[in-house]
C-alpha cells in the first residue's frame, strides 16, 4: 500500500494504518527535527505531538502535497515553537554548559576526512549562532536535501526568503567554523 | 573529468543556482570524492553540512513512537467517550445544587434552620458505595483498558467511572 491508501484508511478511523504511517515517517522527521533542535530525545517528543496534531487535521490534509512535506510543515512549525520557548531558559546557564566538540580530525585536511556524524557534531555546536527559520531552511535544503520549493511549502514563505534564509546560514556557519573549528579548514586557511 | 566539473559548480551550489539534478549529483561527489571536499571546504566551509547523509534511524525507536502516538490516540478518543457520559451527571450534580441552595435559602429566610446539617446524604452516598457492585460499562475490544462503573441501578446519573488496566485485579 502507499501512503495515499494508508492515509484513506486512517481517514475512516484506522488507526492502525495511521501506526504503519508513523512507521515509515518518523524516521526522517525525527532526523530533521533532531538537527533543528540540535537534541536527539526532545526531537522524539516533538516527533510524537507532530504525528498526534497530523491525525487530528487528517481530513484537512490536501494530497495535492506529499504526505512527507506536510508532516514536515506540522514537525518544523513545533520545533521553532520549541526552540522560541527555549531560548530564555538556554540563556540562563548556556555560558556555563558549552562544551567544546571533542574533534577526532585535528590534524592536516581534517575536512577531508570529516564523516556525517561528525557535521551532525559540529552543527550542533554551532546552530545556536541561526534564528529558528535560519536552522530549519539550512537543515532541510542542505543536510535533508529538500528542494528550495519544498522548504517554502514546510515554512510557509517564498523560495526567495528560503535562499535569503540559508544565505545568512551559511554566512554566519562560515564565521563560526573559522573561528572555533579550524580544523575543519584546509592547512592554507587556518590562522 | 567528473572532479572538474564538480569544483567548476561549487559556486553555483553555494549561491542556490544549481538546478536539483545537477545539484544531486554534486552532493554525491562531494560526500564521495576526498579531494573535490578538500577544495571544496578550501572556497567554502559550510559545505562540511552538506556531507551529512541521512543516518538511519533506531526501528525500535521507531516502533515505539508509533506505539506512543496510537496509545495516545485511543486515550483521547476514550476520553472524549467519558466527558460524554459525564454531562448528564454534570447536569444533574448542578441541579441538584441548585435545589439545596434554593432550599437552605428558603430555610434561612424563614428561620427554619437551626444548629448544623446532619451528614445524612454523605451516609446514604458510602452506604450505597459499599453495596454497589462494579459493572463493565465500556470495555474496548484490543485495546488494554476496561473502564468499570459504580453505581446503583436506579441512578445512573452518580456513576463513578476507574479506567482499569485488565492485568490488574479488581
Amino acid at each position: 500500500m502507499n501512503d495515499h491508501q494508508w492515509i484513506q484508511s486512517a481517514k475512516n478511523g484506522d488507526e492502525d494504518a495511521y501506526a504503519e504511517l508513523v512507521r515509515r515517517h518518523s524516521g526522517g522527521l525525527h532526523r530533521a527535527v533532531a538537527r533543528i533542535l540540535a537534541d536527539d530525545t526532545e526531537a522524539w517528543d516533538v516527533v510524537q505531538i507532530a504525528f498526534l496534531k497530523a491525525w487530528q487535521k487528517l481530513d484537512r490534509y490536501n494530497p495535492r502535497y506529499s504526505f512527507s512535506t506536510w508532516l514536515y510543515r506540522i514537525g518544523t512549525n513545533l520545533a521553532i515553537d520549541f526552540l522560541r520557548s527555549r531560548s530564555s531558559r538556554e540563556r540562563a546557564h548556556k555560558a556555563g554548559t558549552e562544551q567544546r566538540l571533542r574533534l577526532v580530525g585535528t590534524g592536516e585536511g581534517a575536512g577531508a576526512r570529516a564523516d556525517s556524524s561528525e557535521a551532525d557534531n559540529v552543527l550542533q555546536q554551532l546552530v545556536g549562532v541561526l534564528t529558528p527559520q535560519q536552522r530549519s531552511a539550512f537543515v532541510l535544503r542542505e543536510m535533508e536535501g529538500l528542494e528550495t520549493a519544498e522548504v517554502a511549502e514546510v515554512l510557509g514563505c517564498s523560495a526567495t526568503t528560503v535562499r535569503n534564509h540559508i544565505f545568512q546560514a551559511r554566512k554566519a556557519l562560515r564565521r563560526e567554523l573559522r573561528v572555533r573549528f579550524p580544523e575543519y579548514l584546509p592547512a592554507s586557511e587556518r590562522g | 573529468m567528473n572532479c572538474e566539473i564538480f569544483r567548476e559548480m561549487i559556486g553555483s551550489y553555494v549561491d542556490e543556482t544549481l538546478e536539483e539534478s545537477r545539484r544531486l549529483w554534486f552532493r554525491t561527489h562531494l560526500r564521495e570524492c576526498s579531494t573535490c571536499r578538500e577544495s571544496a571546504l578550501r572556497k567554502e566551509p559550510s559545505l562540511l553540512f552538506a556531507m551529512a547523509p541521512a543516518a538511519p534511524s533506531e526501528p525500535e525507536a521507531i516502533e515505539a513512537c508509533a506505539a506512543a502516538v496510537v496509545g495516545r490516540i485511543r486515550q483521547d478518543r476514550l476520553e472524549r467517550r467519558l466527558h460524554q457520559r459525564r454531562r448528564p451527571w454534570l447536569a444533574a450534580a448542578a441541579a441538584a445544587i441548585m435545589v439545596v441552595s434554593g432550599g437552605l435559602a428558603w430555610r434561612t429566610m424563614t428561620g427554619g434552620l437551626s444548629g448544623t446539617l446532619q451528614p445524612v446524604v454523605e451516609a446514604q452516598r458510602n452506604s450505597d458505595l459499599q453495596h454497589a457492585s462494579p459493572t463493565v460499562e465500556v470495555e474496548m475490544a484490543g485495546e488494554e483498558v476496561r473502564v468499570y462503573q459504580f453505581a446503583n441501578d436506579e441512578d445512573a446519573d452518580t456513576a463513578i467511572y476507574f479506567i482499569v488496566d485488565p492485568a490488574l485485579e479488581l
